[in-house]
Formats: structure tokens, C-alpha cells, sequence
């Protein structure tokens, strides 16, 4: 039995980190800083270099956190503030429904309410706005997680003190909730950076932008840039750049979810210590 | 005060804006039902120029790599957890789970791009196929995607199995095998089972990598089990054509109507994991 299950828990072990090291293995030695700067580059795709896309993808990734998270803690706040037990089951459950709904499926309804009924066209605001509401599920799940964990009794200190609502905010929930806060954020953050589908129809086009003018322009990212380049696989100098630009989405990536795994470890270790 | 107003107006404006989603959807395909009808859901041709609107292609697509990915990825997901959890040490573990947690966050479009470069030549070779576009590509895809998710949940489940009931299980001088199924997995199931509908519901929004690998072709699988032939999924068919669709046309409409489907399907699936 237990031969048969490790026998089976061989691909689910080495497949995954074949798969990194194969991106890794192929997108690394594509990189320079040629690259990236587009300097002395010719060629399909390659004479603006890619910081254009890698800074379309952190417009559209730091505008969603911008919308999201202020509404997201607004939501956790009053949920556990004015509702009662039964109706905060509820929002959770409306939220784990949101978070069920296919994020392309966001992208549709953003496409028509904000590209074509409020002319905003396809621009970076629209991808920003749809970012946003993909991420802000996962947001307020957390923040509610992390509200839940502040024990009662120092609500209830809090309020016997005669705190009202907003010193209870400040004064007790947020330093208490803050880091746990911040690892969802920095989870949300990384999931909107990975999001393709949704923005490849609203936000984005391949080329002839390299800075957006406004927010109602139109912006390149680097995960729709891979994918045009998916397309054009028979020229081996745009395979190369494709690897490079995975990589450096990955690393974007990695980045802010390395960080949300340090915050939550750390905050492990503080309760196993405290409690 | 102001606290309580802007708290409230908060919430108020996510709950509008979770409930226009459906009512966005069922209005945008609206002129698509009453132009082809409900009888269209299982209509077998797609040829949007001849205004033939059949959806069950790609209905028949979505199903059938889904049920391919989960196939893969539930045994050997679980597998994996159960060497991670009962078998491994415990810093390897946790290497493993932190191993996992990267590989969650690892976009789809650049497993799309191994799908394409590393998958798609493989099948090709093997199955002696055109081009390896298929939906047998599609599944395995997708099974890749959704490993990290049905292992990080399973992990955690066995994890939450207590020590008393472990140590219950050894007093009784149970081996291995049946503690494992007599003990741990009764214990762990239902924490694997919301990972497994967690990963049921990424794999049915997953549109990038699917997409490229997919074939984009609108014919049901000849005969029925017959994976090898390029298909088409429900995201696939959204994805490619909605930059082509006019805004206010019939087949923007029914491409609305795919996504209301997906928007369906997607909260049957989080309505099926609160139970």
C-alpha cells in the first residue's frame, strides 16, 4: 500500500518542479538586459524591450490593489461591526460564490459595462476595476479570517473602556489584524498579476504602446504579451523571449507571494509562542 | 457616524455589484435566447456566420477535461499529501509545501506556454497526431494546474487529524494501511473534498493555458470518447472569439450566454462545497 501510494505521488512530487526548472532552464539564459531595454533589438516584438509590459502589469496590478483593498476592509469592518452571526455566514457565503464564478467571466461583464456602455474603451482603468473585483473576494475572506481570530474578550475590554466603533478599529483591531491582513493583500496582489484571461479583451493590446497615457488608454502587459508571442511559436527568437518574459512574470510574482508566506510563518511562530 | 455611513455604503455597493453580475449575463445573452433559443444548448454546430449557435460542443469540451484532469490530479494529489504528511520527515514536509505553494501561484498562461512548446510535440510524437491539439492536452494541462491545489488542501486535512486519534489508532495496533483508511482519511475527507471542488472550480474558469492547447475546433469528439482530436471548451470559445464579435451582435450574445453557462457551473460548484 504504501509502495502504491508513493508510486503515485511521484509525478504530483517531480512534475511541478520539472516544470519550473524547464521555465527556468529556458528563460533565464534568454534574458539580458538587451532585452528588457530593447536597446540595439530588432525584430517581431522585440525593439521596445519589455519594461513597457513588466510596467503595464504593475499599473494594473497596483491600481486593483488600490480599489480593492480600501473596499475590502470596509466590507470586513462592517460585517463585523453591524452584522449578526447569522448574516456574516452569509457574506461569507456570497463570497465564496463570487470567488466561484470563473474570473473570465468577470472580463465579460467588464467588457460591456465598462468598455462599451461607458465608452471608457479598452483601457488600463477597465482592467483595473475588473483586477479588482477578482481579487476583492479573497481580500475580505481574509480580513474576516482575521478579524475572527482577535479573541473576544478584548472586544469586550475595548468596550467596556467605552471605546467607540472607530478607537475600536484603530486602537484594537488593526494592531492586532494588520499582518494577517497584509499576507492576504499581498496574496491578492499576486493573484492579479497572474490573471490573464480577463484583461486580454479590456485592457490590453500587443504593441504600439509602451507607456499609458492616461488611464483610459490602453496598456501592454507582460501575461497578454506571452500570449501573442504563444502564437508566433515557428521563430525561434520569440520563443526566446516568451521563456524570458514567463520568468520574469514568475519572479514578479514570487515576489509578493514569498512575502505573504514569510508574514504568515512569522505569525505562526508568534502564536505557537504567545498561545 | 461617518464611519457607520461609509461602512454601510461599502457594502451596499459590493452587494449591488455581486448581484449585477447574474442579471448583467442574463441581459447580454438575452438576444441570443430569443433568437436560437434554449434548444441551442445542445446544438451540435458552432458556425457563427451562418448564424448556427450550437453550444453543446463546447459544453461536451469543458466536461470532458475536466473529468480527465480530475482524474489525474485526485489520486495522485492525494497521494502526494498523504507521502508529504505520513510518510516524509517533517522538514521535508514542509519543503514540499512550500515547493507546492510556488508552483500554485505560477500563471496560467506560462503552463499555456509549456503546454504548447513541451506538451503539444510530445503528444504529437506519441500519438502519431497532426499537432497534438487536443483535448487529451487540454486534461493534462489542467491536471498540472489543479495538483497544488487538491495536495495543499489535502495536506492540510491530515494535518488536522489529532494526535489523539492517531495515538487511538496505534493503541489498538492498527498498521499502516488501515489506520490510513480507517482513521486519517474518514478524519481528512471532507477538508479534501472542498480542495477537490476548489480545483473542480479553477479548472472550469482556466482559459489561457486551455486555450493554447485546446485546438479552438467546434466538432463534438467522434466517436464520443475520442480524445485525440482538437475540441473546443466553453473558456477556449470566449476567449478566441469575443475580440471578433461585434458589441450588440448575435454572436457576442451567445458568447455571453457560454459565459452565463460557465457562471452556472461555477456556483453549482461553490454551492456544492459549502455543504
Amino acid at each position: 500500500m504504501k509502495a502504491v501510494i508513493v508510486l503515485f505521488a511521484l509525478p504530483a512530487l517531480i512534475l511541478p518542479v520539472a516544470c519550473l526548472g524547464y521555465i527556468l532552464w529556458q528563460g533565464l539564459p534568454a534574458l539580458n538586459w538587451q532585452v528588457f531595454s530593447g536597446q540595439g533589438m530588432s525584430g517581431f516584438a522585440q525593439e521596445h524591450g519589455l519594461y513597457g509590459q513588466v510596467a503595464g502589469s504593475l499599473l494594473l496590478m497596483l491600481g486593483a490593489t488600490v480599489i480593492a483593498a480600501p473596499v475590502a476592509l470596509a466590507l470586513a469592518l462592517f460585517t463585523r461591526l453591524y452584522l449578526k452571526q447569522r448574516l456574516q455566514t452569509y457574506v461569507t457565503t456570497l463570497l465564496h460564490l463570487l470567488q466561484g464564478i470563473p474570473p473570465i467571466v468577470y472580463g465579460l461583464c467588464g467588457l460591456i459595462l465598462f468598455v462599451h456602455l461607458l465608452h471608457w474603451g479598452i483601457s488600463l482603468l477597465a482592467g483595473q476595476v475588473i483586477l479588482a473585483v477578482i481579487i476583492l473576494p479573497v481580500l475580505v475572506l481574509n480580513s474576516l479570517h482575521a478579524l475572527e481570530r482577535i479573541p473576544g474578550e478584548q472586544t469586550e475590554a475595548a468596550c467596556s473602556l467605552g471605546l467607540n466603533n472607530g478607537q475600536l478599529i484603530r486602537r484594537v483591531w488593526l494592531p492586532a489584524a494588520w499582518p494577517a491582513m497584509l499576507t492576504g493583500l499581498l496574496l491578492g496582489m499576486a493573484r492579479a498579476l497572474s490573471e490573464t484571461a480577463p484583461i486580454l479583451f479590456t485592457a490590453t493590446v500587443f504593441s504600439g504602446v509602451v507607456w499609458p497615457d492616461s488611464l483610459f488608454s490602453p496598456v501592454t502587459s507582460l501575461q497578454t504579451h506571452i500570449f501573442y508571442l504563444a502564437q508566433e511559436g515557428a521563430n525561434s527568437q520569440v520563443v526566446g523571449v516568451a521563456w524570458g518574459a514567463a520568468v520574469i512574470l514568475i519572479a514578479l510574482i514570487l515576489l509578493f507571494s514569498a512575502g505573504a508566506l514569510w508574514l504568515r510563518r512569522v505569525q505562526y511562530r508568534h502564536r505557537r509562542m504567545s498561545g | 457616524m461617518l464611519l457607520k455611513f461609509s461602512l454601510y455604503a461599502c457594502a451596499l455597493l459590493v452587494l449591488v455589484s455581486a448581484l449585477s453580475v447574474p442579471v448583467f449575463l442574463l441581459h447580454a445573452s438575452m438576444p441570443f435566447w430569443q433568437a436560437a433559443g434554449i434548444s441551442s444548448i445542445w446544438g451540435r454546430e458552432w458556425y457563427p456566420y451562418e448564424h448556427l449557435y450550437g453550444l453543446l460542443p463546447a459544453i461536451t469540451g469543458t466536461l470532458w477535461s475536466i473529468f480527465i484532469a480530475l482524474l489525474i490530479a485526485i489520486p495522485c494529489g492525494i497521494c502526494a499529501a498523504i507521502t508529504a504528511s505520513e510518510l516524509l520527515p517533517r522538514h521535508l514536509a514542509e519543503k514540499a509545501r512550500i515547493g507546492m505553494e510556488v508552483l500554485a501561484g505560477i500563471p496560467s498562461i506560462v503552463y499555456g506556454l509549456i503546454g504548447l512548446w513541451v506538451l503539444l510535440p510530445f503528444l504529437q510524437a506519441v500519438f502519431d497526431m497532426l499537432t497534438g491539439h487536443s483535448l487529451l492536452a487540454a486534461g493534462l494541462m489542467l491536471s498540472l494546474m489543479i495538483l497544488p491545489t487538491i495536495m495543499l488542501m489535502s495536506m492540510d486535512a491530515l494535518q488536522q487529524v489529532t494526535r489523539e486519534q492517531r495515538e487511538a489508532g496505534q493503541s489498538l495496533g492498527l498498521d499502516w494501511s488501515t489506520q490510513l483508511t480507517r482513521v486519517l482519511m474518514p478524519q481528512a475527507w471532507p477538508g479534501m473534498r472542498s480542495g477537490i471542488l476548489l480545483a473542480l472550480g479553477r479548472a472550469l474558469g482556466e482559459t489561457m493555458a486551455v486555450m493554447l492547447v485546446v485546438g479552438s475546433l467546434d466538432r463534438l469528439p467522434q466517436p464520443f470518447y475520442n480524445i485525440l482530436q482538437p475540441a473546443q471548451t466553453l473558456t477556449s470559445r470566449i476567449g478566441r472569439e469575443i475580440g471578433e464579435a461585434a458589441f450588440g451582435s448575435i454572436h457576442f450574445s451567445a458568447l455571453m450566454a457560454a459565459g452565463l453557462m460557465l457562471a452556472m457551473m461555477g456556483l453549482t460548484i461553490s454551492l456544492l462545497g459549502k455543504r
